[in-house]
């Protein structure tokens, strides 16, 4: 067989290094090229990650049994020798980057594995990368001074046997440096200034928010192949909105990064909610951002010691109940009110005193021996706070039931102190915890941090040291424009106080609850143009359905479920996917804004997703997953 | 009939007897008047007296039944705790001298969870503290007295805290109309679920316990009707209703109850065409409730349309936009889009209940009848509080009604689907087992779960040798000067429980636990018949002194035997389910005066312990088997008298207050260690 010269580019010598020529016949399989190749360079060193790459195909040789015939390869091939693993820069949910070594010859599913691996998040399948949306040209400057995390430095090696170390995969507990990272990684950002939400791109329209699935990475393909080149910037993020089995016991960055994801969805408007749902959302970055600064991760707590000691707290608090001294804790204590029907009257002057969940009045301290002249029960009832710091003004506003409707009644308190306290005791009075309950003191402590933030917000707006938190930092710009800092603080104040007693895990889950609980949630929208449709509408996405919008209306016109397919084709040459329903319902659609292979995956992942059942869910199905994303190219 | 009135108010005055003696321990004032208050108020009825001239012959027959199967329910408990407290009060001056650290673990472990359970229905939290501590069972014979003291203080204490719990629980006689416009009288204590109490229900029915049953509430004055939710407590709702009301609790099937878990197609996808709804596969319904109610989040169905609303104070009524979202009811305000940041807070589910109204047409000028109303439970009167909301038709109201008990109350109406269902395809063979007769002794749900356990108990209780020889050694000798030093008891007792050794001791103190019990009653003992018990119960205190323990010990064959010789089931086995059940604890408990029941213990315990260095295996096994124990023994002695029993506690209660520090002391030290 004829001998002929191959030229191959070894990209280790250098830029400029001119191509190694070795003599090859055609019935040479890849794996003796590498050893030619290596041999000629007289290199000692691991070359056990490089593989070949076709230039003029876009292709890997990556079978190295395979001869050159076989490939096709002739004299004319630009080959190059480079290594499948190169560092990316990658941008995580939370908004920060890191840079780690990722694979670029396998297909892009098998990359995001390596990465999630890596990270330590599990179930990979359900995130994807894709391309950056480019920044104004004034923040690369500031970008460029970003601190970002390096992680190229970890054997790849040692991230395919994941073994715990600390709770936390053996790689981030070689040093110092790294553990940096895996916290960054698990523990929640704290909230950004209200500057970085105002200057990040917000989609305005649901067009805008069709454009950025255009520029998903396609998952049959390396990343070689879709141009993205060493030390090139993309993101990660959540693609398919279906947690699969989130155990926060093992999933604490998972967890971590769904929040930061649905955090910046929610600032950023990318999905709309109400404003009462917005400052329910505030109030629970809020304490969730306090309670991770404050409470270091005791991810070994110990169950059976937990039970114990709730048990014995438990006891105690009985007991104190029962003590006099914790009951009557507020007996002393001289405030105003006034029933709201005598607005005229103003306030007046009463001797009060709080036991267990009432509050009785006398006209002063020396009749209060004898019979109160109202005692009124808040269980129940409805607390309010109506405080303004610069005023001095302290009123608790009681809205309590009685057969006979609500009744409305204003505590006024002469200061702060004497107002937190009486505002914690109603707030645990009307859920019927009495001032002997554990919680008593945390709630006088939250209602006072929050006034804290009342007053520095008056002054410069964007102080966040740990006390004080700038309330536009919580939600999103609009409510910058319809609501001072001040303004907001009561306002997340009052939804805070039914989340405060939250840990750490269960606020980031009621976080996600109430984010999936959205009537839009895990909605991708593409612009589409239907089969004899003459106008341009949007596909919506979902992890159970398809939704049809009419751009004209900005309604949901039609809803197809998956679970009604009976089938779904992409004519690849028309770049048509095309979803027969039950019911002989037929739909068929191009796509405008992203690739008909995206829509397509989107579909078949979903579907995908569907399948994981828990005694199964131990192995990723690769194969089944291309099999329903792949499109013609897999198979 | 007089004779049954009488009956009947005799054994409220017993109750009362025993609660107030029960306050005396340690809530001084308050929890008396509150007591006597609940007792009286009866739900249905203008007052008790004329509550119980309603009563039919059987009701009262159910309602007495009712009322003893709480006295030893309650007594059960008591002795539970009792001897939970012994173990654990033990600890602190065992474990440096005797240092058997590791025996106590096991045993503790195995209370702890009794205790998570027992907390969740009836038992104490203070147990748990217990549990944990369980002492090292092998004892010497004799304790030191620093032991019997810190034993004794953890008894009145566990006792004490017992007693709060128990006086607070408030008990309401409810007369529920059935179908058929009769109506069945029961009592129910707020601790009861309403499908507890539908469970009852079921048993006095012998309906077929189909999911569709419910109870809902009328408000005669507003002309409203609800169904009350599977998971709530009775109790609450029914002490909001003022005093002269005319609101009824009705017993009927209800097809909207659990509507969205048979077809939760109409629902969640009820803009889709009648027919697809119709022919919805069950596949496909399968689907839609994992969906929708198995993932992380509950899904509400996404309803939005226009309804009426009522003005406030007029009656003329506005047509909105409204839409549901699982955090409230919103609207679109005029001239605005229907994008979720323009939409207007309506109404958020905390503090509301939904509920059906009726007649609105001709009391309020509605555009139809199908209307929601949505107001605070405590509201029972006219108000501007109350939001009038009206509906199209009656496919749209149900729509509605069900989505906003969705997004109130989420997973918990699943959960009471399925514990319904299993209701539904077990009722069978239950109804067809229990005959009416049994099912009037343990009218309320709970109290006969409580009671079953504590009969199997029972049993299991003779056997655990193991807490007998703790208690041995702690009571033998020095019985606590607040106790009674009862002299002479064993005379007394011999003759009732003359089978077994062991028994005998155990009938002298637990005697109360008798007559709650006739089932109970042990292989020897002839079983008291049920009205004597009552008396007894307060009789007991006579008995009480607690035989030496030593006689006991001779006359003990030893432990393992009697075990073997015990009634039927394996004491370690029969502690488990107790444990689950426990929290209906054993019934003993509440009536042995603290201190008394250690002796008694003792003596219980004595038959086994007799060998005075038990193996630490049965030492563990025995702290389990403890509580019981006492059950059993109680059990034997046929009448003993509660009411002694108060007495004691009363004189107990006295140090109430410094029991509790001392609890709290012992707390603290072991948390420390």
């Amino acid at each position: 067989m004829a001998v002929w010269d191959l030229s191959v580019t070894v990209e280790d010598l250098g830029s400029d290094a001119p191509p190694v020529t070795i003599s090859v016949t055609s019935d040479l399989h890849v794996g003796g090229v590498i050893v030619k190749l290596v041999e000629k360079t007289q290199i000692k060193r691991d070359w056990s990650d490089h593989a070949l790459w076709w230039d003029q195909k876009q292709r890997w040789l990556l079978r190295t049994a395979w001869t050159l015939e076989k490939y096709g390869i002739h004299a004319d091939a630009r080959l190059v020798f480079i290594p499948q693993h190169k560092p990316l820069k990658l941008g995580l949910p939370n908004g920060i980057t890191v840079r780690l070594r990722a694979c670029f010859s396998n297909p892009v599913f098998q990359t995001v594995m390596g990465i999630c691996r890596m990270l330590n998040i599990r179930h990979p399948e359900e995130l994807s990368l894709l391309r950056p949306v480019e920044e104004k040209k004034k923040k690369k400057d500031k970008d460029l001074t970003k601190e970002i995390y390096d992680l190229t430095e970890v054997p790849l090696s040692s991230v395919s046997r994941p073994c715990l170390y600390n709770g936390m995969p053996a790689h981030f507990a070689d040093s110092e440096k790294m553990e940096v990272i895996y916290k960054m990684l698990s523990v929640t950002q704290p909230p950004p200034a209200p500057e970085v939400i105002t200057k990040q791109y917000r989609p305005a329209s649901v067009v805008d928010k069709a454009h950025i699935n255009g520029r998903w990475l396609d998952s049959s393909r390396s990343l070689m192949q879709q141009g993205i080149q060493e030390n090139d910037r993309l993101w990660l993020r959540f693609k398919y909105y279906s947690f699969y089995d989130l155990d926060p016991k093992y999933d604490m960055v998972r967890l971590t990064q769904i929040y930061e994801q649905a955090r910046w969805a929610i600032l950023l408007e990318d999905i709309d909610c109400t404003e009462e749902e917005m400052m329910l959302f505030g109030a629970l970055q809020y304490h969730i951002s306090k309670v991770s600064q404050s409470e270091p991760q005791n991810l070994s707590s110990n169950a059976a010691m937990d039970d114990l000691d709730s048990a014995l707290q438990c006891l105690e608090v009985k007991m104190e109940g029962e003590s006099s001294s914790a009951t009557d804790l507020l007996i002393n204590v001289v405030v105003c009110f006034r029933p709201k029907r005598l607005t005229l009257k103003g306030y007046k002057q009463y001797w009060f005193k709080f036991q267990d969940t009432s509050i009785s009045y006398f006209k002063s301290k020396e009749e209060s021996i004898g019979e109160p002249i109202q005692q009124i029960n808040l269980k129940g009832c409805e607390v309010a706070p109506d405080v303004n710091m610069a005023a001095q003004k302290f009123l608790i506003r009681l809205l309590i039931p009685a057969p006979e409707g609500m009744n409305e009644v204003y505590l006024r308190c002469e200061n702060e102190q004497q107002y937190a306290q009486w505002m914690a005791g109603c707030r645990l009075a009307s859920k019927g915890k009495s001032l002997a309950d554990s919680s008593f003191q945390s709630e006088i402590q939250s209602i006072r941090s929050f006034l804290a933030m009342q007053k520095t917000n008056s002054g410069s707006s964007a102080a966040a040291s740990d006390e004080s938190i700038n309330t536009h930092s919580l939600v999103s710009p609009r409510y910058h424009k319809k609501y001072k800092p001040k303004q907001l603080t009561p306002r997340i104040l009052d939804a805070y106080q039914n989340v405060a007693q939250l840990s750490l895990t269960d606020a980031l889950m009621r976080f996600l609850q109430i984010w999936q609980a959205l009537p839009d949630f895990g909605l991708s929208y593409v612009v589409v143009r239907f089969k004899g449709s003459r106008k341009d509408e949007v596909l919506g996405i979902a992890p159970n359905r398809l939704i049809r919008i009419d751009l004209g209306v900005g309604d949901v016109v039609k809803t197809w479920r998956y679970n009604n397919m009976k089938q779904w084709n992409v004519n690849w040459d028309i770049r048509q996917v095309a979803i027969e329903f039950e019911g002989n319902v037929n739909i068929a659609f191009s796509c405008v804004t992203a690739d008909c292979k995206i829509v397509h995956e989107f579909i078949g992942g979903y579907i995908f997703m569907s399948t994981r059942s828990r005694e199964k869910s131990d192995t990723l199905n690769e194969e089944l997953f291309h099999k329903l994303t792949g499109g013609h190219e897999a198979l | 009939m007089e004779d049954i009135d009488a009956m009947f108010s005799d054994l409220l005055g017993e109750m009362d007897l025993l609660t107030q003696s029960l306050e005396q321990g340690t809530v001084p004032s308050e929890p008396l008047p509150t007591i006597k208050k609940e007792l009286n108020f009866s739900i249905g009825f203008t007052d008790l007296n004329e509550s119980l001239h309603e009563l039919e012959d059987n009701d009262l027959d159910a309602l007495m039944a009712d009322l003893v199967a709480d006295l030893n329910a309650t007594e059960e408990k008591l002795a539970a705790e009792i001897q939970g407290l012994d173990k654990p009060s033990l600890p602190p001056p065992d474990l440096p001298a005797k240092g058997p650290g590791a025996l106590p673990a096991p045993s503790g472990s195995s209370p702890s969870p009794r205790n998570s359970t027992g907390s969740s229905t009836v038992t104490p939290p203070p147990a748990s503290a217990t549990s944990p501590l369980p002492p090292p069972p092998p004892q010497t014979t004799k304790p030191t007295k620093e032991e019997m003291e810190a034993q004794a203080k953890a008894d009145k204490i566990k006792l004490a805290l017992e007693k709060l719990k128990e006086a607070k629980v408030k008990k309401l006689v409810v007369k529920v109309l059935m179908n058929d416009g009769s109506s069945k009288t029961l009592m129910v204590d707020e601790r009861q679920t309403v499908r507890e109490v539908l469970d009852n229900l079921f048993e006095k029915t012998h309906c077929d316990c189909n999911v569709d049953w419910s109870l809902c509430e009328t408000n005669h004055e507003l002309q409203l009707e609800r169904t009350f939710e599977d998971h709530e407590n009775l109790v609450e709702p029914l002490l909001a209703w003022t005093r002269d009301s005319e609101n009824k609790v009705l017993f009927q099937e209800r097809k909207a109850k659990f509507e969205v878990f048979k077809n939760p197609q109409n629902f969640y996808l009820w803009k889709k065409d009648k027919k697809t709804l119709k022919d919805m596969k069950d596949k496909d319904k399968e689907i839609l409730i994992k969906e929708n109610f198995s993932g992380t989040s509950i899904i509400v169905p996404d309803l939005e349309g226009v309804l009426y609303l009522k003005e406030d104070s007029k009656k003329s009524w506005k047509q909105r936009l409204f839409q549901l979202r699982a955090s409230g009811i919103y609207y679109v305000p005029k001239g605005k889009t229907k994008s979720s940041r323009d939409l207007v807070c309506f109404v958020q589910f905390d503090n509301v209940n939904v509920y059906f109204g009726k007649d609105v047409r001709n009391r309020y000028k509605a555009p139809t009848d199908f209307c929601f109303v949505l107001k605070h439970p405590q509201i029972q009167k006219e108000s501007q509080y109350i939001k009038y909301l009206c509906c199209d038709d009656a496919w749209t109201l149900n729509l509605w009604m069900t989505g906003i008990r969705i997004a109130k109350y989420g997973a918990l109406l699943y959960e009471n689907f399925k514990t319904a269902e299993k209701k539904a395809a077990s009722s069978s063979s239950w109804t067809n087992r229990s005959t009416p007769s049994s099912s009037s002794s343990s009218t309320p749900s709970p109290t006969i779960k409580a009671k079953a356990p504590s009969q199997a108990n029972g049993h299991a209780p003779k056997l655990q040798p193991g807490p007998v020889p703790q208690d041995f050694g702690d009571l033998p000798p020095p019985p606590l000067d607040d106790f009674l030093p009862p002299p002479p008891p064993d005379p007394a007792l011999p003759p009732q429980p003359p089978s077994l050794l062991s028994k005998p001791a155990a009938p002298q103190r637990h005697p109360p636990d008798s007559f709650p019990l006739p089932p109970l009653g042990l292989d020897s003992l002839p079983p008291p018949p049920p009205p004597p018990p009552l008396s007894d119960s307060e009789s007991p205190p006579d008995f009480l002194p607690p035989p030496p323990p030593n006689a006991g010990f001779g006359s003990l064959p030893p432990p393992p035997a009697p075990v073997d010789s015990l009634p039927p089931p394996p004491p370690p086995a029969a502690f488990k389910g107790v444990s689950q059940s426990l929290p209906p604890p054993p019934p003993d408990p509440h009536f042995l005066p603290p201190p008394p029941p250690d002796p008694v213990f003792t003596g219980a315990g004595a038959p086994p312990p007799p060998p005075p260095p038990p193996p630490p295996a049965p030492a563990a096994a025995t702290p389990r088997a403890a509580g019981r124990p006492a059950g059993s023994v109680k059990k034997m002695p046929p009448a003993p008298p509660k009411r002694t029993t108060p007495t004691l506690q009363g004189g107990g209660g006295g140090g109430g207050g410094d029991f509790m520090s001392e609890l709290m002391l012992a707390m603290r030290k072991r948390t420390d260690q």
